[in-house]
Formats: C-alpha cells, sequence, structure tokens
C-alpha cells in the first residue's frame, strides 16, 4: 500500500511535468498552415552546392535540414556559401546526378539504408 | 584519487597520440595498417594461450555451490539448474551466467541503519547495468560487421534495423549507443559513490572502463557530430580483412584515434581482468555438475595409498589368532 502511494506521488507530478512540456512546445509550434505552397523559386541547379569532400561526408546532414526547414518550416530555398540558389528538393540533387545508381553504389557498399525512399520516388523507380 | 586519476590521464595520452601521429607526422600506414595487425595477432595469440592456460589445469573436485539442492534421494526435491547433475544442466547454468548474469541476480546490498540495525536488501542495479552494458557492446561489436565484410551477414543487418528502431536523427540514432553509454557511465560512477566498491576499485578495474569508454565516445562522434566519409573506411576494413597491406586511403584522424584505442584494448586484453570474456566458461563452479553424492572423484595427483585390509590382516595372523582363541572370520 505504502509503496503504492510512493508511486502515485512520483507519477502524477512526472506526468504534469510532461503534460506542461508538451503543451508549451506544441503552442510554440502553432504556425499557421499556410494555404497554397509558394511558387517555385527561379534556382539554379547546374552547380554543386558545396564541395564534393564536404558531400560525401555530410550529405545527409544537408538532407535532414532541407527536409526540416522545407517541410516544418516552409523554406524550400537554400543558399549556398557562395550566393547561387537552389530548390531545397531531392530532384535538385538528382538533376546533375542523374546516374541512377547515384546513390545507391556507396550505400549499398557500405550498408547504410536510410529511408527516403520510403516516401520519396527512387530513381531506381522512374523510367 | 590518484587510482582514477591515473587510468584517466593514459586512455588521454593513447588517444592523443594517433592524433598527432596522423594529423602531423603523417603515419596512417603505422595506425591503419602496422598496428591493427600487430594487435589482433597479440590478442588471439595472447587469448588463446591463457585459455590453453586454464584448461589443462586438472580440476579434481567438483565445487558445490549452496545456490540449489543437489540430487540424492528421490523424495528430496532437488534444483535441476542451480545444482546441476547431468552436463546439459551444466551447461544451462553456464549459459545462464554468461547471457543473463545469472550470480549478479542474487547480489543484495548491506545497509547500516540509524538505528544500528544492519539490513540486507536485494540489489539488482549492478545486475541490469551490466547487462545493459555487455549486451549493447555485443550488438554494437555485430554490427560493425558491415564494415568488415562486401556481403553483410543477415543477422547484422537485422540487428541494425532493430537498434536504429526510433528512426530519429540521420544518419538513424541507435539504441545500444545510447545504452553502452548511459551503461558504462552508471558502472563507473557506481565505482566512485559507493565507498565500499570505491575501497575495492583499482587502476585496473577504472583503465578499461574509461579506455571502452573512450572508443565508443570516438565511434558515436564519428556518427553522429564529426561526420567522416565512410567509403575509404570500408575500403581499408576490407582490405585489412583479406590481408592486403596497402596504405590506407583519405581517412579523417578520428577514425584513427578510433582504431588505436581498439587495437590498445585488444592488446591489453589477454593480460587483463577482461579475460573473464572467455574465462566464465571456463569457471569451475559454473561448469562443473554437482554429483558428489553420486560419484566418486579421485584427486589424479594424490600418490597411490598401500592399504591393508582386514582380510589381508586376518591372511597373515589367522594361525597366532586362532591359537590365541581370537574369532576369525574366514576359517
Amino acid at each position: 500500500m505504502r509503496i503504492k502511494r510512493n508511486i502515485l506521488f512520483i507519477a502524477i507530478p512526472a506526468l504534469l511535468v510532461f503534460a506542461v512540456i508538451g503543451f508549451l512546445l506544441q503552442s510554440g509550434n502553432a504556425v499557421e498552415t499556410p494555404g497554397a505552397p509558394p511558387p517555385p523559386v527561379a534556382v539554379d541547379s547546374t552547380k554543386c552546392i558545396a564541395q564534393t569532400e564536404y558531400m560525401r561526408s555530410n550529405h545527409m546532414k544537408v538532407l535532414n535540414e532541407w527536409r526540416h526547414s522545407s517541410v516544418r518550416e516552409g523554406n524550400r530555398v537554400y543558399t549556398a556559401h557562395n550566393g547561387s540558389r537552389f530548390q531545397k528538393s531531392l530532384n535538385t540533387c538528382l538533376g546533375c546526378h542523374s546516374n541512377k545508381l547515384f546513390c545507391f553504389n556507396c550505400h549499398m557498399y557500405a550498408n547504410v539504408k536510410p529511408k527516403c525512399w520510403n516516401c520519396h520516388l527512387s530513381p531506381m523507380e522512374t523510367p | 584519487m590518484k587510482k582514477i586519476l591515473m587510468p584517466v590521464v593514459m586512455v588521454a595520452v593513447l588517444a592523443i597520440i594517433p592524433y598527432v601521429g596522423v594529423e602531423f607526422l603523417k603515419l596512417d600506414y603505422l595506425f591503419g595498417v602496422v598496428i591493427p595487425y600487430t594487435a589482433t595477432a597479440l590478442f588471439i595469440a595472447g587469448f588463446l594461450y591463457r585459455i590453453a592456460d586454464w584448461l589443462i589445469r586438472p580440476v579434481p573436485f567438483r565445487i558445490p555451490t549452496t545456490a540449489g539442492q543437489e540430487k540424492s534421494l528421490d523424495w528430496i526435491k532437488r534444483n535441476r539448474f542451480e545444482s546441476p547433475y547431468h552436463a546439459w544442466e551444466a551447461v544451462a547454468r553456464v549459459l545462464s551466467e554468461v547471457l543473463l548474469f545469472r550470480s549478479l541476480f542474487r547480489n543484495t546490498r548491506a545497509e547500516l541503519h540509524k538505528d544500528a540495525s544492519l539490513a540486507y536488501a536485494s540489489d539488482k542495479w549492478l545486475w541490469l547495468g551490466g547487462l545493459a552494458f555487455h549486451w549493447s557492446l555485443l550488438v554494437i561489436v555485430l554490427r560493425h560487421t558491415r564494415f568488415f565484410f562486401v556481403m553483410v551477414p543477415g543477422f547484422a543487418d537485422f540487428l541494425d534495423h532493430a537498434d536504429s528502431f526510433f528512426d530519429v536523427t540521420l544518419p538513424a540514432f541507435y539504441i545500444s549507443d545510447a545504452l553502452a553509454l548511459g551503461a558504462i557511465t552508471f558502472l563507473t560512477a557506481r565505482r566512485f559513490f559507493d565507498a565500499k566498491v570505491r575501497m575495492i576499485s583499482l587502476p585496473t578495474d577504472y583503465f578499461p572502463l574509461f579506455l571502452i569508454g573512450g572508443i565508443v565516445l570516438a565511434g558515436i562522434l564519428m556518427r553522429y557530430v564529426v561526420r567522416l566519409n565512410i567509403m575509404p573506411v570500408k575500403d581499408h576494413m576490407l582490405q585489412l580483412m583479406h590481408f592486403g597491406f596497402d596504405p590506407p586511403g583519405q581517412i579523417g584522424t578520428l577514425f584513427y584515434v578510433h582504431l588505436f584505442l581498439i587495437s590498445v584494448l585488444l592488446v591489453y586484453f589477454p593480460l587483463s581482468k577482461l579475460m573473464h570474456m572467455g574465462a566464465i566458461f571456463l569457471s569451475p563452479t559454473r561448469n562443473l555438475c554437482n554429483n558428489s553424492r553420486e560419484k566418486r572423484h579421485v584427486n589424479p595427483w594424490n600418490s597411490d595409498i598401500r592399504f591393508r585390509t582386514y582380510s589381508e590382516y586376518e591372511d597373515e595372523f589367522r594361525e597366532k589368532m586362532k591359537k590365541a582363541g581370537l574369532p576369525v572370520e574366514k576359517q
């Protein structure tokens, strides 16, 4: 009986704390849902967005940031260090890197399987 | 304090050596090829030597532990796994120790209360921390097979999938990384803060903890923070697996820190308490059947004792005994 009461003493404040934290986080995120998506900005997709060496080890970081800022903040334009602007889209990458195996060569070799193609259309599936 | 600081300094120096060596002296070949090969060879040779050394020691007697009722009369209920009689029961006892840390589950804790009464209570934290630490290390090591084989074995794929189950962050966050780091922190903190354990802790306890902590930390940094290009790493590991001697490609320095600390761990392994990895299978209180009521175990190096039985005695003195009127068994 005593143990049960102790658990309640811990559990109820803990639940309250979680509820308050959750409320604060969510209320901060209450962004007005945008109506129509903004028209695509005229972007330059003919150049690389960063050095090859940097992209080899950090492409997942860039893609993750793109996903976050475009999906959650609606910011679909990426400005590279040299000032050129890019549409934040996998198509920007795959437009130049049009080899169907561009992703798969290395990812198969290193056996790294991110879940990009759970939602996006994989280059292997496009005609 | 010194016995904690010394291992910390040692691990820090060991981590700086490959950093300086690769970053400034360009010794990629030494740290990428020569040292890993040497360390692996020393590890295998040392490990086999220690195990062989223990295997050839005779264990003449059963060492019954009092954890369960031994098999005796039919109407006395026995405990099959705590006091095994058949070989397969002993195997089960060893496996329960290796896989589930059965003995640690029995751990108790003594506390002196304010009214000067001594109380004992079950204490499962060490068991839980140890289990989390060892299992996550095993999962991490098995996950690393993806660097060593062209075709990654199926279990590694499964482990990778299960381990990144939460699918947060990119590259996907591994549960075992957090568990290993949390558990090793707990196990180290336990040695600092529990006065009784602090008393009996030695530098040889702290050093492997800090060393493994350093390895885990370097690995986590490489995955989530200082990202490395993984291609030359896999190239290099594959060629090491095929006993190649080509110099490694352009790999970040943190990789060499990780690899060098692992090499140190491999060399240190056979010389240290870490040998419990192999020795747990050889512990006599776990792997021997408790059948000393059923079977007579004779110490093989006892010198032969010449016994003289009563019948031999009577054979020698029968006539004299008869004359003296003493009773004899054989006429």
